[in-house]
């Protein structure tokens, strides 16, 4: 069994399986296919399996922690209810839930106020430290990890523009003027930092 | 691969996956697809399984014990609610949905209020034992309160007599008291200083009348020695004398224990 409890920098070993498993995992598709039939254990099972990365997604892309666990929440219920839906040669499965979170973490985010998301923002300092990427100790985790080592040959530039699209739901246009930097630029960092994000991760 | 397929099309995939395409190039991005280009799809999967990693590069945070047994709860509330072919079990999908519905409503609550209901409850449970113990003190405050007014009402009505009864033998410092209404035929009586009895023995009044003693009730004393007694059916003339035997428990039909008590 996965252990995700520790963080990047102290249980280096649970990281690196963490982002090998990246494919679909036998395991865990039997065990949405077990879910799809209505096996509530099966359900709890996936939840103790891929609930830590799907939380450290939401809290980052939330700030909040108790907003965060809230989501998370209704993220399992979907997969409760939706399991059927799933395609195992689209995604794996954790890459399935990761998306499902996203997609409600960004929908929460749209219907947020700015006022709203700096008193969020203010609370998170309660609940989880939520680090930036880049900080020293993620960037540790990364050295050990395809995606951290795959995140590093991109320019900070690139990066910043990803990471704004993927964990803010930003658009090109919006990008351009959060950064206040030329339309064009911004797509071509996003086109250019996403080629180099597919080669180190050796996607074909 | 669609005929208007074209390097442009590629090179917006990877923001389209982002969801970051806006604009003029989202409408062309979403007709292209629209005309089912199998490259395009093949190559979004393979963006979306890029963005699944950049997904799972997040420090992981454990999630709280509440939030677990939530799940739980649901996953072992009612089957998972999916579409039917149209026209089966409507009602057990409705159901499902409602029971899964209150699942995670009580879920959500009971998580959310569990510290709070779980001190309401505790103190709707002391609140109860105190109104039920007051109820219990009202109600016997009641009582003694429309004793007390008949009583009274015996005492003061118009015509009422007072005989007093002094202590015998052996208690010479009991004494007491007995009052006849004539006009409602009833009489109460009270006694002071009086020993109290072995539970085998009663205190019983008396009154005579043409030299008969005829039974007015029993009755014991508190700590204080104190007892009394009310005569729903008093003497109609003035009674010749009122005494307090001693007599076995439960009374008697004439007297055969001592007399503690004469007036």
């Amino acid at each position: 069994m996965l252990d995700f409890s520790g963080s990047f920098g102290v249980a280096a070993a649970p990281a690196v399986h963490l982002f090998m498993e990246s494919r679909p995992s036998p395991d865990d598709a039997h065990l949405l296919r077990r879910i799809a039939s209505g096996d509530g254990d099966a359900l709890t099972r996936l939840f103790d399996q891929h609930s830590p990365v799907v939380l450290g997604l939401l809290v980052r892309m939330l700030g909040g922690r108790a907003e965060a666990e809230e989501v998370l929440q209704e993220v399992f219920l979907q997969v409760w209810m939706q399991a059927d839906r799933y395609e195992e040669s689209r995604s794996s499965p954790r890459g399935w839930i990761l998306m499902l979170a996203r997609s409600r973490a960004l929908d929460r985010l749209r219907r947020r106020t700015s006022q709203q998301r700096r008193e969020d923002e203010a609370a998170a300092g309660e609940g989880v430290a939520v680090r930036p990427v880049g900080t020293a100790r993620l960037e540790a985790a990364e050295q050990r990890s395809r995606i951290g080592a795959a995140l590093g040959v991109l320019s900070p530039e690139q990066r910043h523009c990803i990471e704004l699209a993927f964990f803010e739901g930003l658009t090109h246009t919006q990008i351009a003027e959060r950064l206040k930097a030329p339309l064009g630029t911004v797509k071509s960092r996003i086109l250019l930092g996403m080629n180099k994000l597919r080669q180190a991760l050796g996607t074909s | 691969m669609s005929a208007d397929h074209s390097t442009r099309h590629e090179e917006l995939l990877p923001a389209y996956a982002l969801g970051a395409v806006d604009g003029e190039d989202l409408r062309e991005m979403e007709s292209h697809l629209a005309t089912g280009c199998a490259e395009c799809h093949r190559q979004l999967d393979l963006w979306q399984g890029d963005l699944e990693e950049l997904a799972a590069s997040v420090e992981p945070v454990t999630p709280s014990e509440t939030t677990r047994r939530r799940v739980q709860r649901i996953a072992g509330a009612a089957a998972p609610i999916r579409p039917r072919p149209p026209g089966t079990l409507r009602w057990a999908a409705l159901i499902a949905a409602a029971s899964l519905l209150i699942a995670v409503w009580s879920g959500w609550r009971q998580a959310r209020l569990g510290d709070e209901l779980e001190r309401l409850g505790a103190e709707r449970d002391r609140l109860a034992r105190q109104v039920s113990g007051l109820d219990r003190q009202l109600g016997l405050a009641r009582a003694e309160a429309d004793r007390m007014a008949e009583s009274l009402a015996i005492i003061a009505s118009p015509g009422a007599r007072s005989i007093q009864l002094a202590g015998l033998g052996p208690s010479p410092k009991a004494s007491g008291h007995t009052f006849v209404s004539p006009e409602r035929g009833k009489a109460v009586f009270y006694a002071f200083d009086l020993p109290a009895l072995a539970p085998d023995k009663t205190y019983q009044l008396w009154w005579i009348e043409g030299g008969k003693p005829v039974s007015a009730g029993i009755f014991n004393v508190d700590e204080r020695g104190t007892g009394s007694v009310r005569v729903e059916r008093a003497p109609q003339v003035a009674a010749d004398a009122w005494a307090v035997t001693i007599e076995p428990a439960g009374g008697v039909p004439a007297p055969t224990g001592e007399m503690v008590l004469k007036g």
